[in-house]
Formats: C-alpha cells, sequence, structure tokens
C-alpha cells in the first residue's frame, strides 16, 4: 500500500495527496528548504569561527560540525526568530565542546580598572605621530593576532558583536549571560584588545 | 568643560558606537562630543579603531568550495526525533 502509493506519488505527483509518501516528500522539502535558508549565513558563521578557533581548517571543521547539529535538531529552531542567532549559539556551543575535548581550559584574565581611552592615551604619551596615522599603519595580520591573544571568555564577546555584527541583547542569547554580563565582557575584552594593539604599535613602530 | 560631564561621555562611549543607547543618552553625549573637543577627538579615533579592527579581522576570503562542501556533507541527514 504505501509501496504503491509512493509509486504512484512518484508517476503522478499531486499537491492535494496527503498519503504517507507525499507528507514525507513535503517534510523533505520544507527541511531542503530551511537548509538552503541556513547555508545563507555560513559564510558569516566562518568569519566568527576563523576568529574563535584562529585556523581556516579548524573555522571549517567548526562550522560543519555546527550544520551537522543545526540540520539535526532543525525542528527546534522557532520561524521568525533570528537564524543568525539560533546558529550562532550552536557553534558556540561546539566550540566549548570542542575546547573540552581538547581540555585546553579557556585562560581568563583579570583586569584591573583601566580607561576606555588607554590605547588613545599610550599612544598620546609615546608616540611621535598622530593616534590615526598609528592606526592606518597597523598590518592587518597583528591586528587579527592581537585578538587571537585575548582570553577566550573575553574574545568570544568581541567576535560576537564586533565581527559577527550581533546585538547586545543577541550575543546575551547565544553566550546564555545576562546582557549586563555581555557589556562588562565586551568593553573589557575590548580595552585588552587595546593592550595587545599599543604593544604591537610600539614594535611594528620600532621595526 | 567639567570632569563629570567628560567621564559621563566616556562612559557612554562604547554603547554609542554600538548603536546601544536610548535616545535620551544619544542626545547627551552628542550634545557633548559637539562641546568638547578633549571627548570628540577620542570618539573619532574609537570609531576609526574600531573600522580597523573590523576590516583586519573580516576581510579573509572563505575559502573555495566551502559552501558546496557543507550541502554536501551536511544536508539530507535524518532528523533527531
Amino acid at each position: 500500500m504505501l509501496l504503491l502509493a509512493d509509486t504512484l506519488g512518484g508517476m503522478a505527483p499531486s499537491d492535494s495527496d496527503s498519503s504517507p509518501g507525499s507528507v514525507q516528500a513535503a517534510a523533505a522539502r520544507e527541511r531542503a528548504h530551511f537548509e538552503e535558508e541556513a547555508l545563507a549565513h555560513a559564510e558569516h558563521l566562518y568569519r566568527i569561527a576563523l576568529r574563535l578557533t584562529g585556523s581556516p581548517q579548524a573555522a571549517e571543521d567548526l562550522v560543519q560540525e555546527t550544520y551537522l547539529r543545526a540540520f539535526r535538531a532543525w525542528r527546534s529552531y522557532s520561524p521568525g526568530t533570528n537564524l543568525a542567532a539560533w546558529l550562532a549559539t550552536i557553534m558556540r556551543n561546539a566550540n566549548m565542546d570542542e575546547l573540552r575535548r581538547q581540555s585546553r581550559r579557556p585562560p581568563s584574565e583579570p583586569l584591573d580598572e583601566q580607561s576606555d581611552y588607554y590605547l588613545y592615551n599610550r599612544l598620546a604619551d609615546t608616540g611621535r605621530e598622530p593616534q590615526e596615522r598609528v592606526l592606518a599603519r597597523l598590518s592587518g595580520s597583528g591586528v587579527v593576532e592581537a585578538l587571537g591573544s585575548v582570553p577566550e571568555n573575553f574574545r568570544e564577546v568581541v567576535v560576537l558583536v564586533d565581527v559577527g555584527d550581533f546585538s547586545y541583547a543577541d550575543t546575551a542569547e547565544i553566550l546564555g549571560i545576562p546582557i549586563g554580563t555581555v557589556m562588562s565582557r565586551l568593553y573589557r575584552g575590548r580595552r585588552l584588545l587595546k593592550q595587545r594593539l599599543a604593544e604591537l604599535a610600539e614594535r611594528e613602530g620600532a621595526a | 568643560m567639567s570632569v563629570d560631564a567628560c567621564h559621563g561621555a566616556e562612559h557612554l562611549l562604547q554603547p554609542y558606537l554600538d548603536r546601544a543607547l536610548t535616545e535620551a543618552e544619544v542626545a547627551r553625549i552628542e550634545g557633548h562630543l559637539r562641546e568638547c573637543d578633549y571627548c570628540n577627538e577620542r570618539y573619532i579615533f574609537e570609531r576609526r579603531l574600531r573600522e580597523v579592527v573590523r576590516d583586519c579581522c573580516c576581510g579573509d576570503p572563505v575559502p573555495v568550495g566551502f559552501v558546496d562542501r557543507l550541502r554536501l556533507r551536511c544536508c539530507g541527514q535524518d532528523d533527531v526525533a
């Protein structure tokens, strides 16, 4: 019977048909549609993954693991909500699992209270050229390295907001932490980044 | 310009650049930046710094065939009930 319905379905497809074969076909179409919608975010996720993992191969592996998990659980996505944030949540969890598997505890860093203007002031103190020009001179690879050296718990927030362009609210949801914590980690993370950039500017200025 | 006003502006600057302030706060910091060269110079620097970081950290090319590989390896698997 099922076989017959499938066969007939294959021979004479009909939209109004509610046989098991066509229900399955509709589900498959729905899923395929979801997959394509989700894949539209792949390059966005890759750029975030690259800054989380530090290497193109690890980033590609992480995004692949993200989509495997996402497609397995696709029915738990609520249509109309932010799909990019939903995928980023899965990716963040996959990344934490991978860090745990490698038993690299993400280092966290205490930070003394420091001004948001740290880099500007430091360059003003030590530099012989205008701060703007120092910024223009920073090498791309140096900036990437500086961001990569920010401890994981601060870096992931900076990456989600500054690279991923997620709002504070989306970032809070992705990380499962309150918005106030997102803000404090973000600001601290950026201050740490500025410290690293100041060191970089001095190194590159001396070179 | 009072130290308090500048301190308040420093506090608002990051959320201002993140477009996360209320209208009243936006009016407050923009009013201060118009009047205060000290804070405005720093604001311009912070804004430029963001652009530099974004340009450096978001410009990597996505590997050739990346999305096709994802489609091949991830699509059409079984659902988890």
